[in-house]
């Protein structure tokens, strides 16, 4: 059964990615100008223009180029940037690793947080310290994170001086100087994020609470401690877990802004950069990665949500 | 800098290696004020009389305390980077491709203040008589950064590049006077030109004009003062003295090179002490830096246009009177003041600045801000609306236009803005809608900065204004060598510009960028950003 429903998931994924993909080639052939264009900008003539576009293959019809770059990607082969004539896998290699690992860090900070908070907060329903979680989590969620992060660099970079107010890595860093390097984004994200998964853990328990089972344990007796972590936890994780897989495929996919204020060199800085020159295989490339990091995160969230609720497991 | 006080011909650099030594000697060894024992003894050995022997002594002093310090290390980070960032010389296009391209190549000649073409891997250049040749004999003893020397094969194929027809050279325009490329000795290159050209080496001093090895396309492999560590396109480049220069050196061990394209963000690194140089500092942060205790703003009176562009060859730009009435609705002190906070100089409908020096025409008076003219104008025309394509293509450009809409409105005519996005401007608007907004950096001659907006049928004749009289004189101008001559064709061709072409061009903005405050040493070369990219030799931290 649950062997199935994964084959059928995957399968399911690549198609989804086959449909992005054809989606993300018209896109960028109907934004103006092709790479030749934009790389030479206002230096650009005609002559310059056909030899650059002579060059890269831009002169072949769009059909050849889509099936020649489709043929590519099923050997695992990603192509040369139209931009800058590096290998897409050289440019993508280190700024992966790098999203990967600021991900990975807002998650082990932010996840553990923000259920913490957020079963708290549906433990003690009504009590102003919940009202306080509530309001600050409301008024996060609100403000944009280039507002947070603008404010950050004010406080602590230019006026405190303590931490950078870009988040530069030499590479040869120790883990202290990195975390350093890292903190401005990491606090952004950590706070952006937090506030919407505390929200939905504190929702989703208080929503089973109502239910008529909770209502016997309560009549039984059992301590709202208990309650909870034995009985409405369960039943709540489904949605926190999906509320988790999206937060972490935006972390990998949406942080653009973040990545610029704080000129972190990672994919979703990279993928606009690409939009931006219309160098195809590079944002084909990034988006590809994009997509499929969310397939599988959200299959992992069905996977978690079946194994901890036994009745989605069979569905009628 | 010029120093007032001091004589003419009486400047410290000025004097020759032995004297130097002996003020050198005689600065260091006594400590406190100049003596007048010092100044004897100075006098008695050099000859000179005793006012002059202290003012040296003086002078002598200040330049010993602004003298280059060797060490140290420095990051940049310019305004734009991204995946398409390259080493290859001819096709760089914004201001890290520069900064790169001066950090590890030479040219054959090297823009320097005042826009003169000075010697840089060739020692000197030569025309013939009528400027239809010009012989470039290149330095001795120069190696790139793998060892190999320098001959006269590695110039010559550098310069073939921007030829032919699959060139994609972005100043292949620019160099087609050049017939042909010719090795005359195994250190010596002859340009052979179809039409004169005296601002050859000018052209050589292009950003794009850098010579590489024969047979790369760069490849970060130079003969200039750095030798590239890293490079990752879009993140940053790191690149270390090169111990073998030809010259005296860098004075830096290494410097870094990125981008910050958020301005905000830029500005608040330098502020923040993370970067020591910011190219691009928008008017909004002057204040900012202006005020603040670790940073400084280096502002260059540049040429750096803001212009719009009514077409030639579409309605309302081919009626003249609706682009005098363009001209006439300019606020160009306003602009200058409140747009660009003073940084920036007046712009008279024609693309030379001030800082064009010699060729600029001081002579023609600065159309100034005339509603009744505009009014009549317009009327004239018959227009009394019109949709203007505005990107923020510089600084300053949009509160430009939108002080034009407000003047229009107070004589009723109705500029509309069309609001775009730099995204892919330059294809699909720049050059195609009837009006809209363009800049052009600073180029190092007149004749190219007018040539290549201007001249009949150019690629870049972005109002599609074609003159005769125009193309004729952009050539007489190229082959003549006396200097009265040359003005007064310069003259012809700014009042031509400034009367009959498309062209709106209401102010030329100074170059902007933040320094840390121990940065020193970056040479006033206006073309552009932090000293028309030509820092990197020189620049040292106090």
């Amino acid at each position: 059964m649950m062997t199935r429903m994964v084959m059928q998931r995957i399968g399911i994924g690549f198609a989804t990615l086959w449909v992005v993909s054809v989606i993300i080639f018209v896109a960028t052939s109907i934004l103006p100008g092709d790479v030749a264009e934009i790389v030479l900008g206002q230096s650009a003539t005609p002559e310059t223009l056909a030899a650059l576009r002579a060059e890269l293959g831009l002169d072949q019809p769009w059909y050849v180029r889509y099936f020649s770059w489709l043929g590519d990607m099923a050997v695992g082969d990603l192509g040369i940037s139209k931009a800058g004539g590096a290998t897409i896998s050289s440019l993508i290699g280190g700024r992966l690793g790098n999203t990967l690992m600021m991900a990975g860090w807002v998650s082990v900070i932010s996840i553990p947080i923000s259920i913490a908070l957020g079963l708290w907060a549906a433990m003690h329903p009504g009590t102003w310290l919940d009202r306080i979680v509530t309001f600050g989590t409301l008024s996060l969620i609100s403000v944009p994170e280039f507002f947070i992060a603008t404010i950050a660099v004010l406080v602590l970079a230019v006026e405190l001086h303590w931490l950078p107010s870009t988040a530069y890595m030499t590479g040869e860093e120790s883990f202290w100087e990195l975390m350093k390097a890292l903190a401005m984004p990491l606090i952004t994200l950590v706070i952006v994020v937090s506030a919407q998964m505390i929200r939905m853990t504190r929702a989703g328990i208080l929503n089973v609470m109502s239910s008529p089972y909770i209502e016997m344990a309560i009549l039984k007796g059992v301590p709202r401690g208990r309650i909870i972590m034995r009985h409405a936890f369960y039943n709540a994780i489904g949605p926190i877990i999906n509320v988790i897989a999206l937060n972490l495929a935006y972390l990998v996919s949406g942080v653009v802004i973040v990545e610029t204020i704080f000129a972190y060199p990672g994919l979703a800085k990279l993928m606009i950069d690409g939009v931006q020159t219309r160098d195809l295989p590079l944002v084909q490339a990034c988006a590809m990665i994009f997509c499929g990091t969310y397939v599988v995160l959200i299959l992992l969230a069905d996977i978690g949500s079946i194994l901890s609720n036994p009745r989605l497991r069979n569905p009628k | 800098m010029k120093d007032d006080k001091s004589p003419p011909g009486l400047n410290f650099r000025d004097l020759s290696q032995a004297d130097k030594d002996l003020v050198d000697k005689m600065v260091k060894g006594g400590s406190g004020p100049v003596t007048r024992r010092d100044a004897l003894k100075l006098a008695m050995v050099t000859g000179v009389s005793l006012t002059v022997a202290e003012q040296l002594l003086t002078n002598g002093k200040s330049v010993m305390a602004a003298t280059p310090k060797k060490g140290g290390s420095l990051r940049m980070a310019s305004n734009l980077h991204g995946p398409n960032d390259t080493l290859d010389p001819i096709v760089f296009t914004s201001t890290i491709d520069y900064t790169r391209g001066r950090v590890t190549y030479n040219s054959l000649c090297q823009i320097g203040e005042g826009l003169v073409a000075n010697p840089d891997l060739a020692e000197s250049f030569e025309p013939n008589q009528n400027a239809t040749e010009w012989t470039f004999k290149i330095r001795d003893g120069v190696t790139f950064h793998d060892g190999k020397k320098l001959t006269a094969d590695d110039v010559v194929y550098s310069m073939r590049r921007h030829q032919g027809e699959n060139s994609k050279s972005v100043i292949k325009s620019l160099l087609e006077s050049v017939s042909e490329w010719k090795k005359t000795g195994p250190l010596e290159v002859k340009a052979i030109l179809s039409s004169p050209n005296a601002d050859l080496p000018g052209l050589m001093g292009l950003y794009q004009a850098k010579v590489v090895q024969e047979g790369s396309t760069g490849g970060g492999i130079g003969t200039g003062p750095f030798v590239m560590e890293s490079f990752q396109p879009g993140v940053k480049s790191i690149h270390v003295r090169n111990k073998n220069y030809f010259r005296d050196g860098p004075n830096l061990d290494a410097v870094e090179i990125t981008a910050i394209t958020d301005p905000v963000a830029r500005v608040n690194a330098l502020l923040a002490g993370d970067m020591q140089i910011v190219a691009n500092v928008e008017p909004q942060a002057f204040r900012q830096i202006e005020s603040s205790s670790t940073a400084k703003l280096l502002s260059i009176p540049a040429g750096l246009q803001m212009g719009i562009c009514c077409l030639k060859n579409s309605a309302p730009g081919n009626n003249n009177d609706f682009v005098l009435g363009m001209k006439y609705i300019q606020d160009r002190e306003r602009i200058v003041k409140r747009v660009l906070k003073g940084k920036g100089t007046v712009g008279n409908d024609h693309p030379i600045a001030t800082a064009h020096g010699a060729d600029y025409c001081s002579e023609l008076p600065i159309r100034p801000y005339d509603p009744d003219k505009a009014k009549f104008h317009f009327k004239k025309s018959g227009y009394s609306s019109a949709e203007l394509f505005v990107a923020p293509v510089m600084s300053g450009i949009e509160d430009a236009c939108l002080t034009a809409q407000a003047n229009c409105a107070k004589i009723g005519f109705d500029l509309k803005l069309k609001k775009v996005p730099t995204d892919g401007y330059w294809g699909a608007v720049w050059m195609k809608e009837p009006l809209n907004v363009v800049s052009w950096n600073m180029r190092p001659t007149a004749n190219i900065q007018l040539g290549i907006q201007f001249a009949p049928g150019a690629a870049w004749n972005d109002t599609y204004w074609n003159n005769d009289r125009m193309g004729e004189l952009l050539k007489l101008a190229l082959a003549e060598t006396d200097p009265a001559k040359r003005h007064q064709y310069y003259c012809e061709m700014q009042t031509l510009v400034h009367n009959e072409s498309g062209m709106v061009i209401p102010a030329f903005s100074n170059v902007n960028d933040g320094l840390a405050n121990n940065v020193m040493g970056i040479p006033n070369v206006p073309t552009g950003q932090v000293g028309g990219s030509e820092w990197p030799e020189y620049v040292w931290l106090a």
